[in-house]
């Protein structure tokens, strides 16, 4: 067809009083520019087809209205003159409008001073426009980890959507809206880092304005070799990236070398990279003792102390102890329980968690022989997770060697026979969310089961008055078979919170499991009716309760409260020392908390309607046991994170003196520090708490909370009126 | 059963989403996406581009009022005002809407996508209660029945044909004779231009697309009305669907096309049952088909349904939107009729309704009855809308040269007992407002041009006295500013900001910029804009500050000497 309209030959005009010469189909903006003469344009790009939408590089062709020269072709005898006063004044009335309604100065302008529309408004002699500002905001996405979009400062020029379609082949932006309403959409007009944008960086480095700009990472300044985009660019992960884009992220990624036997990353420790591994192999195990914190009675009653000390789960078994046999962590591989150690190699990523939502690193990593990584920041990282072909490699190598532990670390799934493990290994699917996307919704049809592969999902169920967060699922868990397993609807919905990966099994597969092994689907049904009794008594604890206050504070959801009674407290500080004392000196009682009439509520786990405290975890050795304590794992790391997160500061870090193996030589036994997360245990082992007996003012209460506040809320509830006061002294 | 043209599946199927769910739920979009092959932002651009489409769930009742032209001189946007305010806190939406099409039953709104007609305040809320009590659209339109128009087919006066047997007389003639340079010959000697609004000469249009090289060609009949006050199409659908099928196969014939696509706005259900119904018979007599008539020419007509704006009669954004994209007008050249330029890229004959329907008839009547049929030496026949302020509005048979007094006072009946007409707009917005003092200017192309008006579309709306012209103006080029697709700079910013600008004029704020403002956004929009709808945004105030400068002056010093401007609400 091409053939047909492009008719071979040179064809003449003039342009500016000067007589040009150009082969037939050449625009009037190419002809200018090949003679010297500068069209001014905005969304106009040389490797880009021409759209003509900005006008600005409008000339006067002799005809009724001017023509677009990025758009027009020449004809043979045209006139155009494209400095015309009618010409310039119509370009700056455009700039004048375009400039009313950018917030100058962009991004691009306060970081590079290189807006196309702020220069060319400069040129132009736009300073103050005099046309009203854009009432509308039309408002910013912070969503990618690369890309920073401020739709206020877009003029639609259609670059970043040709740059995405047409050069990259990527298929994701789009004009959406119509009129002055319209803006560019990612997909379903989704927030960027949501949609299928894979991070190339394209639309980025077409775009003239602040409206798509590079996201600077804080933490720039990594240690290691910068390294040359082009040198970048020949690894194969990086394949689609474009190169300006890692020009403006140089030393986002750098190379380091690492002789064996040094730690590349240590459990517990914050961060912000992920490591890619070039070359050698290296060893990730966990360097805290596996134990649990075990409180015991040095000497019989409560008056004498309570020692803490560290026991495993072989010496002493809790109540509803989890029996995984493998610890989760923040790379393609779990740790054994009984010796948390692995080896990477070269190809394999860790530390992606820790890099896209800044978790502690899970477990230690040492360099086993030389060792060559790409050491990265969360822009790099998410742009090699976009790519299609490093997708599909740490996809294939999860499944050859993580599927297996994975399923297996899940205790109704731990006897699976291999044969079916197989067949799962390809039916599969793998699939990444971003936070607050929705992976399944209540109400809808169940069709898959999943396993979280990395991150947390949030379980939340509507009620009237607003959603009940049920729990957070990390790493090892899973979610969808009570809609598989009841009538085929989603009972819950389930949010990624932040950065998750997870295992999809379609649902044909899972029923196909079920109907072959009954032990699994006994081991199932067992937890979902587990599940929906723990979610009905949630609920129901909510729904009597009369003051939102009261509610908000969590105390509702409380098993127990320690109470100190403000009037009467004389804030002496007997109960914390008494605390301390009784627990090796490291207090688990803080004398401050949340308010409620005269009363402060000073600790205990509340099992909080929303668990933040689970939140994070890096190993996932924290959870809620079916009667809604919080649990420790024995894997705890020490980390810190959910101490942290607890909005009530019931959770403590309480360290031990340890032997641990030296890093420089292993054979040898080091002392050490090594942190474990413990919370209040309300002095279970005694009749009292020692807080409570400790108080000479008869200020502290250990209550049932619906009892004790049972008349102050007025509840319904008849059978709490009869006792005001829990036990007290 | 018969060929299609190629259209874009995907406004059946967003519809089919539509109707099952009352929106576009994102699952069933993903869904659409894999089903189609088609990236998710295709289906968010236009989704999101024509209002036709819900992207979250809507109302129990979506209430939509025109405001446009006729509908605002009866009062559609105190209506809507009043409407939002009693239902406020409801299940309600209500919205403007751009002209529905039926400018001579003034004020029109549309309840959950049925259009209801002389809509009073109590009508209006009784038609929202029952759609609250959850009336289906069909048992809402049934209670109205009364209300609605009775547009009995009634038989138009130019019509060749005595009867239904003798329908398709010419293209009988023509399909044996073949003689297609004849015919072009009698469509150039008769002066017959395209009747949308730009008045290109069709004999030439069909030529040049019968000369482009390539099998490959198509013949799009432009059914999408939209312009405030241009109802003439409806009624020619209505009264003569005949004559508008002949003419486009004729088109499809002499430009040697096989497929014919007739593009009608969503509104026009009633045409395009009436249509739909005269294909058939079409198909059932072997007058479409693989053998037209029974010769080896084949020809194949379908109804391609506008998912909805002004834009889409935009003969270019009109192709897009049939391709299933964004109706964003496309640059010139290469025009449609150009190899490049038509739907798919192939060369295509687009012509308006009227246009189509007097191809047969001068055909059939022959060059002398154009001379004839028109006076004060103006040739040939037209169809007029006249609505506003006159006492019987409607469309009007009319000859050519008809002076537009005679049009109002005489055909339309004037304007109301004890009122003065005070301006008309010959062709709807983009034509602007005349003075009283220009009502003896003659329906005539050249003529208008030369007073600096247009016949257009002819799209006649009157305002008598009560009328206030910058407040006619602002209405005018809001309706631009709301239709405007975004695509150019010049049209979505500058009508916006010519918008703006109107509406603290008509609140007496005038900024110490405004008026060279004023002058600079006209050229800018007119000279720089794609399209026709930007190259005209500035006509109404043009117009308005040419013919009643004095009206516009008093509004700067604080006085509406209509009346009208310093009590009005909110504008749409």
């Amino acid at each position: 067809m091409s053939e047909t309209i492009a008719q071979t030959g040179m064809i003449n005009l003039i342009i500016d009083g000067r007589d040009i010469s150009v082969p037939r189909g050449t625009t009037i903006f190419d002809a200018a520019r090949l003679n010297g003469i500068a069209i001014p344009t905005l969304c106009h790009q040389q490797n880009q087809a021409p759209v003509g939408v900005c006008r600005v590089c409008i000339v006067d062709v002799g005809a009724r209205v001017y023509a677009a020269a990025c758009i027009r072709e020449c004809e043979p005898g045209m006139k155009v003159k494209t400095a015309e006063p009618g010409v310039v004044q119509a370009r700056a009335t455009l700039v004048e409008m375009l400039m009313s309604d950018h917030p100058s100065p962009c991004a691009r302008q306060q970081h590079s001073g290189d807006c196309e529309l702020e220069t060319m408004a400069k040129a132009a002699g736009v300073s103050e426009p005099r046309f009203a500002r854009r009432l509308s905001t039309r408002g910013r996405d912070d969503s990618s980890l690369s890309i920073a979009v401020d739709h206020e400062a877009c003029i639609l020029c259609d670059r970043c959507v040709r740059g995405c379609d047409e050069v990259k082949k990527n298929m994701v932006i789009g004009r959406s809206g119509r009129g002055y309403a319209t803006h560019i959409g990612f997909d379903l007009d989704l927030p960027m880092g949501s949609s299928t944008c894979v991070s190339c960086g394209e639309c980025m480095v077409s775009c003239p304005t602040g409206a798509l700009t590079n996201k600077r990472v804080v933490d720039s300044r990594l240690q290691g070799d910068r390294l040359d985009p082009e040198w970048i660019l020949q690894l194969p992960v990086f394949k689609g990236v474009s190169g300006t884009f890692l020009e403006l992220n140089q030393g986002a990624v750098v190379k380091r070398a690492i002789p064996p036997g040094e730690i590349i990353c240590r459990e517990g420790e914050f961060g912000s990279t992920a490591f890619y591994i070039l070359e050698g192999s290296v060893d990730v195990y966990i360097n805290t003792p596996i134990a649990h914190v075990q409180q015991e009675d040095a000497a019989g009653g409560w008056f004498s102390r309570i020692r803490s000390k560290l026991s495993d789960r072989r010496t002493h078994t809790r109540d509803e102890e989890s029996s995984r046999r493998y610890i989760p962590i923040d790379a393609p591989v779990d740790l054994p329980y009984d010796k948390p150690v692995a080896e990477l190699a070269a190809g394999d990523l860790f530390g992606e968690m820790t890099c896209m939502s800044f978790h502690p690193r899970s477990a230690t990593v040492r360099a086993k022989t030389q060792v060559v990584v790409l050491e990265m920041l969360r822009n790099v990282l998410d742009i090699l997770q976009k790519n299609k072909t490093f997708r599909a490699e740490l996809d294939r190598k999860y499944r050859q060697r993580a599927l297996e532990t994975h399923i297996r670390s899940v205790p109704v799934f731990a006897k699976m026979p291999q044969d079916f493990v197989n067949y799962l290994r390809d039916r599969v699917e793998l699939i990444r969310f971003s936070p607050g996307e929705v992976i399944v919704r209540q109400g809808d049809e169940a069709d898959a089961f999943y396993l979280v592969r990395l991150g947390f999902v949030k379980v939340s169920e509507r009620h009237p008055g607003g959603d009940v967060v049920l729990t957070y699922l990390g790493r090892g868990s899973y979610f969808g078979e009570m809609g598989l397993l009841g009538g085929g609807v989603r009972t819950a919905t389930c949010t990624a919170l932040d950065h998750v990966d997870v295992v999809k099994i379609a649902g044909e597969d899972f029923h196909l499991m079920l109907s072959r092994f009954p032990d699994i689907r006994e081991g199932l049904e067992q937890v979902a009716r587990e599940r929906a009794e723990m979610n009905r008594r949630r609920v129901a604890s909510t729904e009597h309760v009369p003051i939102g206050d009261f509610l908000n504070q969590g105390l509702m959801e409380a098993q127990s409260l320690l109470l100190l009674d403000l009037e009467k407290c004389t804030r002496c500080d007997q109960c914390v020392r008494a605390c301390a004392d009784a627990h090796e000196g490291v207090t688990r009682l803080v004398r401050e908390g949340l308010r409620f009439d005269k009363y402060l509520v000073a600790t205990s786990c509340r099992s909080c309607r929303d668990p933040l405290c689970m939140v994070g975890c890096p190993v996932g050795s924290i959870r809620r046991r079916g009667s809604m304590e919080i649990i420790i794992e024995d894997w705890c790391v020490g980390c810190g994170l959910c101490v942290r997160n607890c909005p009530y500061g019931n959770l403590n870090l309480h360290p031990f003196a340890v032997q641990v193996p030296d890093p420089a030589q292993p054979t040898r036994m080091v002392a050490a520090t090594r942190n474990k997360a413990t919370g209040c245990d309300l002095c279970m082992e005694h009749e009292e708490p020692s807080c409570v007996y400790a108080c000479p003012h008869d200020a502290a209460h250990r209550v049932e909370p619906l009892a004790f506040f049972g008349s102050m809320l007025g509840a319904r509830d008849q059978r709490h009126t009869g006792s005001t006061e829990g036990t007290s002294k | 059963m018969h060929g299609r043209a190629p259209t874009s599946p995907i406004f059946d199927e967003l519809r089919a989403i539509q109707r099952a769910h009352g929106y576009l739920p994102e699952a069933e979009l993903r869904a659409l996406a894999d089903r189609q092959r088609i990236p998710l932002f295709r289906l968010q651009a236009v989704a999101s581009f024509y209002p036709h489409f819900f992207l979250t769930p809507p109302a129990r009742a979506e209430v939509r009022v025109c405001g446009d032209m006729a509908c605002h001189r009866h009062d559609g946007n105190g209506l809507r005002e009043r409407l939002a305010a009693r239902f406020n806190g409801q299940d309600v939406n209500v919205r403007h809407v751009s002209c529905l099409g039926r400018c001579d039953l003034a004020p029109a709104i549309a309840v959950n996508d049925r259009i209801f007609e002389k809509v009073s305040d109590a009508g209006a809320g009784s038609l929202i209660e029952f759609a609250l009590a959850g009336a289906s659209p069909a048992q809402l339109a049934a209670s109205a029945s009364a209300e609605a128009s009775s547009d009995r087919r009634r038989r138009v006066e130019c019509d060749p044909y005595a009867d239904q047997s003798s329908q398709y007389g010419v293209l009988r003639a023509y399909v044996q004779s073949k003689d297609w340079p004849g015919l072009i010959a009698t469509l150039k000697a008769s002066g017959l231009r395209g009747l949308g609004g730009a008045g290109f000469p069709t004999g030439m249009k069909w030529e040049l697309v019968r000369s482009q090289p390539g099998p490959e060609k198509y013949i799009v009949c432009n059914a999408d009305e939209s312009e405030p006050g241009t109802i003439k199409d409806r009624h020619i659908m209505t009264h003569a669907p005949h004559l508008v099928v002949e003419g486009m196969i004729l088109g499809g014939l002499v430009a040697g096309a096989r497929h014919g696509i007739l593009y009608i706005r969503h509104e026009y259900t009633d045409q395009e049952h009436i249509l739909q119904h005269e294909i058939d018979r079409c198909y059932r007599e072997g007058i479409l088909g693989d053998r037209v008539m029974g010769s080896d020419l084949g020809f194949d007509l379908e109804i391609f349904v506008s998912p909805g704006l002004y834009i889409c009669g935009e003969e270019s954004a009109l192709l897009e939107a049939i391709e299933g994209k964004r109706a964003e007008p496309r640059n010139k050249p290469p025009f449609p009729g150009q190899l490049g330029g038509g739907l798919w890229a192939k060369p295509t004959v687009i012509n308006n309704v009227e246009t189509f329907f007097f191809v047969p008839v001068i055909l059939s009547k022959g060059v002398d009855w154009m001379k004839t049929a028109g006076r004060n030496g103006s040739a040939g026949v037209k169809f007029v809308g006249v609505s506003g302020d006159v006492v019987n509005p409607g469309v009007f048979e009319v000859p050519m040269g008809t002076p537009y007094r005679e049009l109002i006072e005489g055909h339309a009946g004037g304007v109301p007992p004890g009122r003065t007409l005070k301006s008309y707009a010959p062709s709807g917005p983009a034509g602007g407002y005349l003075p009283a003092s220009m009502l003896d200017l003659p329906l005539d192309w050249n003529a208008m041009t030369q007073a600096g008006a247009t016949v257009g579309s002819g799209a006649i709306v009157v305002c008598d006295d009560r009328a206030c012209m910058l407040d006619m103006a602002l209405n005018s080029v809001r309706f631009f500013r709301n239709e405007s697709c975004g695509k150019c700079v010049p049209c979505r910013t500058g009508s916006t900001k010519m918008t703006e600008m109107l509406t603290e004029w008509t609140k007496g704020r005038r900024g110490p910029h405004d008026l060279a403002l004023y002058q600079e956004l006209c050229h800018a929009m007119r000279l720089a804009s794609i399209c026709g709808l930007g190259q005209v945004v500035h006509v109404p105030i043009a117009s308005v500050m040419k013919h009643f400068p004095d009206e516009v002056e008093a509004h700067a010093k604080g006085r509406c000497p209509a009346g009208v401007c310093f009590r009005l609400g909110a504008p749409a």
